[in-house]
């Protein structure tokens, strides 16, 4: 039987489907509620997953993955506040159709765009993949700690304004991986004798700080603000089939566009569905419509952000390298449910990888059923007050955190992560460098480690592979876009004022 | 950039030679690889971009002394509010192990809702029993997790 039928038939056992339904719900709600990003929502479903088998684990998480990226179009189009930074294009003309009392098919349309994004990209990531990683099976230490050095290079893609803030959020992550038994002689570095210093600091706590209580506390900045609220009624849902003929190609287009962005490290859907967007304006014999409810503007930037979830995959599976914040989050619950993504992943565990595929192929479809079934709840969703909602989230933060060692030290780590992580926000500092530095820290300590003890110590061994070299060029021509993207964006903003 | 900043990059470029200073306690190298050299690295690395963001504060700084900036305001409301959530999860981590989790959870839920400004009191009792309920089923029988229980020994 093929494996990819064996991933479907395990997916779809009585026993495993609920997992994935549950976990595109949860996204969802999560996703569409302004101030949870996906990222939230798979960290907040990381301590219950992390007592499944992997696969199904996996299936919950890609779930909650595709779910989180759809759901923040619905309070775009609702409350024109993205729920997910990826859906920030869609408030462009979801906003204005659903202020015409059309929300219901600027969600449906939204809905089958996202669904359509996610099922081409799934199929992208399951040709691609395969490929891609029996290419990487024969990466040796020095090509591992490239490899490593290219992902960390990712950290100046996703450190936004600032690359120093970027560059310094990714070495105290780096520098936070450095505490406890290193992995070469097995001693315990930085941990003063403190016997829960020794083993590190835990992932899941850690995840849990930066992201979701971090974002509890930014939360408590906007009480007394007011709550944007969506009180029209909400009509038809399913554009009519000549609307569907007409957005055909615009959908199909920016799911490819939405999936090749997402293979590239660093990217993600925020920049996928702009692009996208603007595509569609340019491609448009109407672009003046854009802007004022466009349901092309709507379907385009969702084609191109779930299309993301897929591509972004690539790399993640293959190569164990995160393309944005999401998968450096997916990355990280990987490693926490016992696997290690990379080439090895697709032969030690041709299950998982099955299941995956499968998983992801069956949340689009489930996006599309629940998310034509529900329009209706999602301004219900939209009205849970915040003291409800954030100190239900604070519990599951805490219950999560000592779920992981049934240690209330985790919990305590995650608290003072969480206050690190509101800081960082605050003061400009992107948190998933933080992550990504943790994360791949101790893999490329650990490669490199392995290339000098092969080598007898011989640093140059580190760039006699063709491969190796090639990643570093690729990393250096990385960080030098990074650079350059940011003088233009400080150039641009010198212009603007003068301009006015 | 300003004050912030090099307050900040301050502090990451002394935790940075602390760290730096620490790996000379390491036992000496023995491998071709010692577990020295990465902290080393990173710490010096740390350094140099915390330096790099010191000088652009000090010089956003003076660029903005030259320029009239408003007053910026405290929020005292807010900053009370986010020190008593810090401290009542403090106390929920300070608390869960010693009366487990039936008993600590509620009255933390309710501390949570009070910060978020909910007064209605029937809204937070109801919330704090009724989610303390549902977390214990979801934890306890639902995903087999296991939670703190009370014990007096």
């Amino acid at each position: 039987m093929p494996p990819i039928v064996q991933g479907f038939l395990f997916v779809l056992h009585p026993l495993h489907f609920p997992f994935l339904i549950l976990g595109v719900a949860l996204g969802i709600i999560v996703g569409c509620l302004p101030g949870l990003t996906a990222s939230v929502g798979i960290i907040l479903l990381l301590p219950f997953v992390f007592y499944l088998d992997v696969s199904t684990a996996m299936v919950m998480l890609c779930g909650a993955f595709c779910g989180g990226i759809y759901g923040g179009s619905i309070s775009a189009i609702l409350i024109s506040t993205p729920g997910t930074p990826s859906a920030a294009a869609t408030v462009l003309d979801g906003y204005p159709l659903s202020q015409k009392g059309e929300a219901g098919k600027a969600i449906g349309v939204a809905t089958i765009a996202s669904t359509s994004g996610g099922i081409i990209s799934t199929f992208c990531l399951m040709f691609f993949a395969p490929k891609l990683a029996r290419i990487a099976l024969q990466f040796g230490p020095e090509e591992y700690f490239a490899l490593t050095v290219f992902g960390l290079t990712v950290i100046a893609s996703v450190a936004g304004r600032s690359l120093t803030k970027g560059l310094i959020s990714g070495f105290f992550g780096l520098l936070i991986a450095t505490v406890g038994i290193d992995p070469v002689e097995g001693y315990a570095r930085f941990s003063f004798g403190i016997p829960n210093l020794m083993a590190g600091f835990s992932l899941l706590p850690v995840l849990i700080g930066l992201f979701a209580i971090s974002q509890i506390f930014v939360q408590l900045e906007m009480i007394g603000k007011g709550i944007k609220k969506y009180d029209q009624k909400i009509g038809k849902v399913l554009p009519s089939m000549k609307e569907l003929k007409k957005l055909f190609s615009i959908i199909i287009s920016c799911s490819f566009l939405g999936t090749f962005i997402g293979i590239i490290p660093g990217t993600g859907g925020a920049i996928a569905s702009f692009l996208a967007y603007n595509e569609a304006k340019r491609w448009s014999k109407d672009p003046d419509s854009f802007g004022n409810g466009n349901i092309a503007g709507i379907a385009a930037p969702e084609a191109a952000n779930n299309g993301t979830t897929g591509g972004a995959m690539v790399p993640l599976l293959t190569l164990g390298i995160p393309g944005d914040v999401v998968t450096a989050v997916m990355l990280g619950c990987l490693l926490l449910i016992g696997l290690r993504p990379g080439p090895l992943l697709f032969k030690e565990n041709p299950d998982v990888v099955a299941a995956i595929f499968a998983g992801l192929l069956l949340a689009n479809v489930l996006i599309l059923l629940l998310g034509v079934l529900s329009v209706r709840i999602f301004p219900k969703v939209l009205r849970v007050p915040p003291p409800m909602l954030f100190s239900i989230i604070f519990t599951l933060c805490f219950l999560g955190s000592f779920s992981l060692n049934n240690s209330t030290y985790d919990m305590f780590i995650a608290l003072v992560f969480g206050i690190v992580g509101y800081i960082m926000q605050k003061k400009g500092f992107p948190l998933a460098p933080v992550v990504l530095g943790i994360i791949l820290g101790p893999i490329a300590e650990d490669a490199l480690a392995r290339a000098l003890i092969i080598s007898r110590g011989d640093w140059s061994t580190l760039i006699k592979s063709p491969i190796a070299v090639f990643f570093y060029v690729i990393s250096t021509l990385s960080v030098m876009y990074s650079l350059g993207r940011q003088f233009a964006a400080k150039k641009a903003e010198r212009e603007q004022p003068s301009r006015e | 950039m300003g004050k912030t900043e090099i307050t900040i990059g301050v502090c990451l470029m002394i935790l940075s030679i602390v760290f730096y200073a620490l790996t000379y306690q390491f036992p000496p190298q023995t491998l071709a690889f010692s577990p020295k050299i990465f902290p080393r690295f990173v710490s010096a690395c740390l350094f140099i971009i915390s330096a790099v963001m010191v000088i652009q504060g000090i010089r956003a700084v003076r660029k903005s002394s030259r320029e009239k900036n408003p007053e910026l305001t405290t929020d005292w409301a807010f900053l009370i509010r986010l020190f008593l959530g810090i401290l009542i999860g403090y106390g929920y981590t300070r608390l869960l192990p010693l009366t487990g989790y039936v008993v600590a959870t509620p009255p933390f839920i309710a501390g949570i809702m009070l910060v978020f400004n909910e007064k209605r009191w029937f809204k937070i009792v109801a919330t704090s029993i009724i989610t303390t309920s549902m977390l214990y089923i979801l934890f306890r029988i639902v995903f087999r997790v296991p939670l703190p229980r009370f014990s007096l020994f």
